[in-house]
């Protein structure tokens, strides 16, 4: 279906190429859209100062090619894609691209923009030789809420960007400690923003740095999921966001990429008598004073503790160990959020991402080409579209159905993954005559439902698209 | 010396003075000393623990005190201030606008924390007060625990704010996992306009290996700000650790003992000074006046051939005392002009930012269309935009209410012996009120429902399709031809379109009016607590410098008449009186001598 609609799409924008041709600016935008659908979805990594988006960065790549500090660290929009050499490019906001030396220190990336001031860059493009890198382009961004106003202001603009530009990303990893006020203007305002008419679609929150929660103690990933769960259902994010994990960055960093010798130092630290070692990780300080200072850097209080009791209880590799700390860390469940979320609907977000582009551009420059009509087709009689828009506006409460039937649905429209089966509420292996069997009778419920007079109009509509759902499921199978 | 001691001997100095005047018939002057030792008995400094939420705050007063009396959770956080203060035996409470109630204390986190569901009762409660006995509370020291702010824009952040002004210290609480963002840089340079004695407390030190780098980075902020403040680096859960093992290096190691003495020697040694100065005053004032009365009669007494001159002496001074009398009309000029144009203004500043409220409102109510769809949203702001308004207002008044104050003082200084009276501010601030107003709520109005569109529909169309078909039949065609019966469906359409139209206009004007209404109140009673305050400091003001004016004048009445009485005694009189006179100005010169000994920088 979606193979379909990216059709569709391209052909409209190759379209809309040949009308305006005589306009360079607008040639410009429409090739940049048209190679964009080509690409891996766009993610972007928002979040206050030192909310972790860096080292959640560097634990989705399984490299350290984001730098992190104590201090505020990231500076400018940095995107990092899938490339066959490693290669960084700046991009200042006027003149050529520049090429920057690729310099790796220990293991970490260094980038040298040689003397240009940030806000001279518009952004740094990082080519990255990485697995993660090929199904989706991370892009980490400078902190909301920075001391330093201009370092704000460059994520402002790089996620809700003026009228002329259309937003860059497709989707949004929004990051935070807890829910502050500045993190829910951030997440409204970029609702707001036009990102047009489907809302919470594209945005997930992660509570992140987890394991510092509750002083480190080794329940702080408990208590930060049943934060996340309270989140979930909070009706303030429940409109701004289409989940909530709990995620702590630099455990699945230090995870994905333990080495032998860290290994060892831990392993020497489990075998300490308790109370010795209980003492010693009373705090940072003390616990540098006795061992490697550098450990606690890696792993964390938390970290530790945490390695040292899964060692007690058996994790005898490297590897046991690495797979037991990215397990614990909620690294998994955010890497499932993103392909249910965003990966398995890479093409349907991409394809938003260049209609509403489009439908900005002919806003803004007039339609002497009569563009707007086919491109009205596509907004509206795409039931992807209209999935999305349903699914956007259940969440956020402007259309309202029974409980038991507002979950049935939000599945249906694929708010846990886009599989048939997920769709369903099946197990992921059922077979073709199962799948027809629950497709017809959830199709029969909604007809009814449709048809229902106790339920409003706006209700029975929801309805109708749900039964289109379900007759596509049908069609499928 | 602790400051308990320190206050023990003020008390005593007082009692010392009260017994000396005894019997000299001076009940003003005694009444005056009874005033200074309650005011000593009442001493309470007041330090504000404030910062972002989930930052450590309640952790911080649990380790100041070594006693779990503020609910620490991972998740939920601090919903109302909590007063931690010094009593003999535990006690909690909860104070509900006026009244307050005893509460058990396992219930303590019930009424502190913010619950999920949040429950109407708990919301009126401004304030949980918790009394332990605590060697660190006991010089009046009171820890208040205050909700996160979360942005200055939030009620919560305005009510920190109000509550600034009535502060002795304020520590500001950030953990050592970020450097100061701009938010919280904002609320301490907001902070140290409204309260001097700012300091700093990087929490959560134990969590953090790179603390020490976050710590610099914080000075660094402070110093561009332009603001002078300790920053203090502790870690409560080692504190509690050591509190519980009794472990001392552990303890220094917190960062805590630091904190303490900072508390100690900065902040509660600060108050002691002033009530000590203030006391010492008092105290010698009375006695000079006592002095003065009794030294005349002796000069009178012992040489009668002078008392004319005496006579004259004293007249003279009166004639002084009638001319501060003068100038206390002055100063009474000031004051009221200064009040008036002070409630002038203030009235102004409020009236002024909440005029713009109510524009940027109800041109947000023009311009989104049906508004009960964004009520709640709308309200929010509205009342988030008041509060931050009202609090503004009030911090700014208090300011200019301690402006005044000092010009009053201005006036007497040419005495140089005049002590401001302490201008403490009891009143609980905009919070208080604004907790007091009615929640907007919009009438539902008419709802326009599936049955009420098709009649009103219906009707429309029956219109149409009657005044059409009036023509038709004219001109002999039936009423109901397929160009009446389309007439009608327009007609219908129409009508049912202005009826929409209507009602959003209507549901706009009403929200319009309750948004008015709720303005009107918030003026109302805001400014009835500025116009209280400013009325309060008044009162001070003038009870203070009247009394201290009548009390010199009385002194040389007293004088006068003594000295006039003197003529008429026998020698024998005379020598038993001098005697008398002799036996008290010993022993007035001695409580003198002690009293003055107590000042800063006398005592060593």
């Amino acid at each position: 279906m979606t193979q379909h609609l990216i059709t569709s799409v391209r052909h409209l924008l190759h379209h809309a190429l040949s009308a305006y041709r005589t306009n360079p600016r607008a040639t410009a935008a429409l090739g940049h859209q048209l190679h964009r659908l080509d690409e891996p979805l766009r993610v972007a990594i928002a979040g206050k100062v030192k909310a972790g988006k860096s080292t959640l960065l560097n634990a989705l790549v399984g490299e350290a090619i984001a730098a992190t500090d104590a201090g505020e660290c990231t500076r400018v929009v940095t995107w990092y894609r899938a490339g066959a050499t490693p290669r960084v490019v700046l991009q200042p906001l006027d003149g050529p691209p520049v090429p920057l030396p690729v310099v790796r220190t220990g293991g970490v990336l260094e980038i040298d923009m040689g003397g240009v001031p940030a806000e001279r860059v518009d952004r740094l493009v990082v080519d990255w030789p990485a697995q993660s890198l090929r199904e989706m382009t991370l892009i980490d961004t400078p902190g909301v809420a920075s001391i330093d106003a201009a370092n704000s202001a460059r994520t402002t603009r790089f996620l809700e960007p003026d009228d002329e530009t259309p937003t860059e990303a497709d989707a949004v990893v929004y990051l935070m400690r807890h829910l502050h006020v500045a993190d829910a203007q951030f997440l409204e305002s970029f609702r707001d923003q036009g990102v047009a008419r489907a809302t919470a679609v594209n945005t997930v929150a992660a509570i992140s740095r987890a394991d510092e929660i509750a002083g480190g103690r080794v329940d702080a990933m408990f208590s930060a999921r049943a934060i996340a769960t309270r989140y979930r259902s909070e009706p303030a994010l429940r409109g701004l966001c289409q989940n909530v994990v709990a995620v702590a960055g630099l455990l699945a960093f230090t995870g994905r990429t333990l080495r032998q010798d860290e290994f060892a130092a831990v392993k020497a630290l489990a075998e300490l008598p308790r109370p010795e070692l209980e003492a010693a990780l009373l705090s940072a300080d003390r616990f540098q004073r006795t061992s490697d200072p550098a450990l606690v850097g890696r792993f964390g209080l938390f970290g530790i503790r945490l390695a040292t009791s899964l060692i007690r209880q058996g994790a005898a590799s490297p590897s046991a160990l690495a797979g037991e700390l990215v397990a614990r860390s909620g690294l998994h469940e955010l890497q499932r959020v993103l392909r249910v979320q965003f990966a398995e609907r890479r093409d349907l977000l991409k394809a938003r991402s260049a209609v509403l582009a489009l439908d900005r551009m002919v806003r803004a420059d007039g339609d002497p080409y009569r563009l707007a009509p086919e491109l009205e087709r596509i907004l509206t009689a795409t039931h992807e579209f209209a999935e999305l828009r349903l699914l956007a506006a259940l969440r956020s409460g402007a259309v309202t159905l029974p409980k038991p039937m507002a979950v049935d649905a939000q599945r249906l429209l694929g708010d846990e993954g886009g599989a048939p089966a997920v769709r369903l509420g099946l197990e992921p292996h059922a077979d073709r005559a199962d799948l027809r069997r629950a497709a017809s009778i959830a199709l029969r419920r909604w007809q009814g439902n449709a048809e229902n007079p106790v339920l409003g109009r706006r209700a029975a509509d929801a309805c109708r698209v749900l039964v289109r759902t379900c007759e596509g499921i049908l069609a499928g199978t | 010396m602790s400051p308990v001691a320190a206050n023990e001997r003020l008390v005593r100095a007082v009692e010392l003075a009260r017994t000396a005047i005894e019997g000299l018939s001076r009940p003003d002057l005694d009444a005056r000393l009874a005033r200074t030792r309650d005011r000593l008995a009442d001493e309470r400094v007041r330090v504000l623990v404030v910062g972002e939420f989930k930052q450590g705050k309640s952790m911080l007063v649990n380790g100041l005190v070594g006693a779990p009396v503020c609910p620490v959770l991972d998740d939920l956080s601090t919903a109302v201030p909590t007063h931690v203060a010094h009593a003999a035996t535990p006690s909690v409470a909860i104070v509900r606008e006026t009244e307050r109630i005893p509460v058990p204390l396992d219930q303590l986190a019930r009424y502190a924390c913010e619950s999920p569901n949040r429950d109407e009762h708990r919301q009126r409660i401004s304030r949980v007060e918790v009394n332990i006995p605590r060697s660190i509370l006991e010089g009046g020291l009171v820890l208040v625990d205050t909700p996160g702010v979360g942005g200055l824009g939030s009620v919560q952040g305005a009510a920190t704010m109000a509550a600034l002004t009535s502060a002795d210290a304020v520590l500001l609480v950030s953990d050592a996992s970020q450097e100061y963002t701009a938010p919280e840089l904002d609320f301490l340079r907001t902070a140290m306009a409204a309260c001097p004695n700012v300091a700093c407390v990087l929490t959560k030190a134990d969590l953090y290996p790179h603390w020490r780098q976050i710590l610099d980075l914080d000075r660094g902020h402070l110093a561009r700000a332009g603001i002078e403040a300790d920053v203090f680096p502790v870690s409560a859960s080692m504190r509690w650790h050591a509190l519980t093992t009794g472990d001392a290096e552990l303890s220094a190691e917190s960062g805590f003992p630091e904190l303490v003495r900072y508390l100690r020697e900065k902040v509660l040694a600060r108050a002691g000074e002033l009530a000590c100065r203030s006391t010492v005053h008092d105290v010698l004032a009375v006695l000079e006046q006592v002095v003065s009365t009794l030294d005349a009669e002796a000069v009178a007494q012992r040489d009668p051939e002078r008392v004319q001159e005496v006579i004259r002496e004293l007249t003279a001074a009166e004639a002084r005392a009638t001319a501060l009398k003068e100038r206390s009309a002055r100063w009474q000029q000031t004051l009221n002009d200064g009040v008036a144009d002070l409630n002038a203004d203030i009235d102004y500043d409020l009236r002024d930012r909440l005029r713009e409220i109510t524009r940027e409102a109800e041109q947000a109510l023009q311009d989104n269309g049906d508004p009960s769809k964004t009520w709640d949203q709308f309200t929010t702001w509205v009342q988030q935009a008041t509060a931050a308004a009202a609090s503004a207002n009030f911090v700014w008044a208090t300011q200019r209410a301690r402006w005044l104050a000092g010009r009053v003082a201005e006036h007497f200084d040419a005495e140089g012996t005049h002590l401001l009276p302490s201008l403490r501010i009891e009143r609980p601030g905009p919070s208080q009120a604004l907790g007091s107003i009615r929640a907007m709520t919009v009438k539902d109005g008419e709802p326009f429902g599936f049955g009420r569109q098709l009649l009103t529909g219906v009707r429309g169309g029956y219109m149409g399709m009657l005044m059409f078909g009036m023509f038709g039949t004219l001109v002999g065609f039936s009423l109901l031809n397929p160009i009446t019966v389309g007439a009608g469906l327009l007609m219908g359409r129409k009508t049912l379109g202005d009826e929409r139209r209507r009602i959003v206009q209507k549901r706009q004007a009403d929200a319009k009016v309750v948004l008015r209404r709720y303005i009107d109140d918030v003026t109302f009673h805001v400014g009835k607590d500025s116009r209280d305050m400013l009325r309060g400091v008044q009162r001070v003001l003038r009870d203070h410098f009247t009394a201290q004016a009548d009390q010199l004048k009385l002194s040389l009445q007293d004088s006068l008449q003594a000295a006039k009485n003197s003529v008429k005694a026998t020698q024998a009189e005379r020598d038993a009186r001098l005697a008398e006179i002799k036996l008290a100005l010993d022993r007035l010169e001695a409580v003198r001598k002690h009293a003055s000994a107590l000042l800063p920088g006398a005592a060593t």
